[in-house]
């Protein structure tokens, strides 16, 4: 098999837990610079891959390969990788300098060159002038950078990322996004990033996998898998906050009508399915209108439904409109704030194109 | 206002009292060899006559030499040897979990339930019995390491599950072999615990008398020449050799007190 092409490559990875199957046969690969998420709810098997790519963790099955070189049965310490960890695990007994050089000192570099590293990677992550504190004397912000600069001193063939902004406040966490995107950007090391925020996901990285139950649901460009997600599972977890469950009822064209509990709306016709089939249907709330109620919909093709406002939520650049339709389902939809007068109570449209929401064949019964 | 502090007096002079009693019961009898081993009678006279003579005896008695000799060799042995058993089974208990680990740990700390005494005769049953091996410093070393063991591995045990083991992993992943781990990020975090239970278990063979008395035979150690000598009455000499040993306790854990106090080493965890 050729692999030298790849920074980092999994094939048919699989490993066993008692009787769950954390990993289930996932391969994949990363290239030189790529920014790589994992993204799934907690218990997917994320972790576990991250810790398998590591080395923490043996593969049942499969093979596991850095840099071109076949590690699946190396230990942690001779697989070249640089990790930030979820709650840092920065070395309490040594000094920001200590413990962002750790890696050099494993590798007995020079004392100069591991001098000339420090101060690169301190520059890096602008932490100059630390080098002597210790880790209790530094915020969580400080820390992270400390993490990152740890994973990141010795130019490893690849970095693995777990959850590194779980515990950061919101605030820090933006700022923090934005930083590593550009250390990422002005060193060329792939990183790997597990992750249960989709948001982040979607922010930080290039391409993400989606994984469940120890698979991969979907692996692709991010704005790929935001624009047209392949399954039901990933369409959820990226956000699209309307679901709607209904029976199909007739089929014309590229369209089929579905009874969504006394609704008839006309979706796109998932492969397979026909009448009488139960169709689950996503519906982003960003590509969703509202507005007064005797207002004209914008599209003939539009679908339109009316509903009573029940509550607005004021996000800044937007606003998100929470309506009962008639069936009494609730919807969300974003859209632009203070909107022609409307207010809590009154009767509204809401208003989207059909082919702006997916559909798939509901699994199970319903 | 004046009834109620007037109440509070009497309370806080009780609670003086108390205390001081407590203090009394506790350390006279150790201040009181102290006093005795400086003075010439210590049936009377008052004021006493103050001497330094019961030391220069003990000093010149050869059985105290070999004893103080034997029983540093005894308690440094134990505690090198129960400190490395602890630390590798608490490191084994807590690194590696299993369903086991509870009457493991019960077997561990089974010793501190047996009586020393039993100890003592049971070791040197099998020792004499079963190795062929009786009245040896080694049979008294290895009966002593399984009570130090024990210990050690409470002390120990007390102080690693604060230890967070994924640090471990942190340097594993960072190029540290397994030996660099215990080096470099394990030892430096943890050693105040070994340290604490190597004491412990110095302190515990140095003065121990029915396990090393029964596996020893004729050895004489500082404790079994003291219960010996008891036999033909209590002598001054006796005063002096129990003075010096609390000093050198006393020591220890002073010197101890004066290195967390001033800062000169940290002991234990700078937590997050």
């Amino acid at each position: 098999m050729q692999t030298s092409a790849h920074a980092l490559e999994l094939v048919e990875v699989e490993k066993q837990f008692g009787p769950v199957r954390a990993v289930d046969n996932v391969s994949f690969s990363v290239e030189k610079g790529e920014f790589f998420a994992l993204l799934g709810p907690s218990g997917s098997g994320k972790t576990t891959l991250l810790r398998i790519i590591a080395g923490l963790e043996s593969a049942g099955k499969g093979s596991v390969h850095i840099g071109g070189r076949d590690v699946t049965r190396k230990p942690p310490y001779a697989r070249g990788i640089g990790m930030v960890f979820q709650d840092f695990l920065l070395f309490p007994h040594k000094t920001v300098g200590e413990n962002i050089s750790f890696p050099l000192k494993m590798k007995k570099m020079p004392a100069a060159r591991q001098k000339e590293q420090l101060d690169w990677v301190l520059e890096l992550v602008r932490m100059k002038g630390f080098e002597d504190r210790f880790p209790n004397q530094l915020s969580g912000g400080q820390k992270q950078r400390v993490a990152l600069a740890r994973g990141l001193v010795a130019r490893p063939d690849i970095l693995l990322l777990d959850e590194p902004l779980a515990n950061l406040d919101r605030e820090l966490r933006k700022e923090m996004e934005v930083e590593m995107r550009r250390f990422q950007a002005e060193i060329d090391i792939p990183f790997v990033y597990v992750t249960h925020n989709q948001e982040e996901a979607l922010t930080l990285s290039n391409r993400v996998a989606v994984m469940k139950d120890g698979r991969f649901e979907q692996v692709g460009d991010k704005l790929e898998l935001y624009e047209a997600p392949a399954t039901a599972f990933v369409a959820s977890f990226l956000g699209l906050n309307n679901t709607i469950v209904g029976q199909v009822t007739a089929q014309e064209g590229g369209l089929s009508t579905i009874d969504w509990k006394g609704i008839r709306l006309p979706v796109p016709t998932p492969e397979g399915v026909g009448v009488g089939d139960s169709v689950q249907y996503y519906l982003r709330s960003e590509k969703m209108h509202i507005g007064p109620l005797e207002d004209t919909p914008e599209g003939a093709d539009a679908t339109r439904l009316a509903a009573r406002l029940r509550d607005i939520i004021f996000k800044g650049q937007y606003s998100d409109y929470f309506v009962i339709v008639e069936n009494g389902e609730e919807m969300v939809i974003s859209d632009v704030p203070d909107i022609k007068g409307i207010t809590i109570g009154d009767q509204v449209a809401v208003s989207w194109l059909p082919e702006d929401g997916f559909a798939f064949a509901a699994k199970g019964d319903r | 206002m004046a009834a109620i502090n007037s109440k509070d007096i009497v309370l806080r002079a009780i609670q003086v009292l108390l205390l001081v009693a407590l203090y009394i019961f506790l350390y006279f009898p150790i201040l009181f060899i102290t006093y005795v081993s400086f003075v010439d009678n210590i049936i009377w006279p008052f004021p006493p006559e103050w001497t330094l003579k019961w030391y220069a005896r003990l000093l010149s008695m050869s059985d105290f030499h070999v004893g103080l000799k034997n029983s540093v060799y005894i308690g440094l042995c134990t505690a090198v040897l129960s400190t490395l058993f602890a630390t590798s089974a608490v490191i084994g208990l807590l690194k590696y979990r299993t369903r086991w680990r509870g009457p493991m740990i019960l077997l561990y700390i089974s010793p501190l339930f047996v009586p020393g005494l039993l100890i003592g005769i049971s070791t040197l049953m099998f020792n004499a019995n079963v190795l062929g091996m009786s009245g040896k410093l080694a049979s008294a070393i290895v009966a002593n390491t399984t009570e130090a063991i024990a210990f050690s591995f409470l002390v120990i045990l007390a102080q690693l599950v604060r230890y967070d083991w994924r640090m471990d992993e942190a340097a594993m992943v960072f190029g540290a072999r397994p030996a660099q781990v215990f080096r470099e990020v394990t030892l430096p975090t943890i050693w105040p615990a070994i340290l604490g239970a190597f004491l412990v278990s110095f302190i515990l063979a140095f003065n121990n008398l029915e396990i090393s008395f029964y596996n020893l035979g004729a050895i004489p150690t500082l404790p079994t020449i003291a219960w010996g000598t008891l036999r033909h009455g209590i002598k001054p000499e006796l005063f002096a050799l129990a003075s010096v040993i609390n000093l050198l306790v006393f020591s220890i854990i002073a010197g101890l007190f004066f290195l967390i106090q001033t800062g000169l080493v940290r002991f234990g965890y700078r937590g997050e």
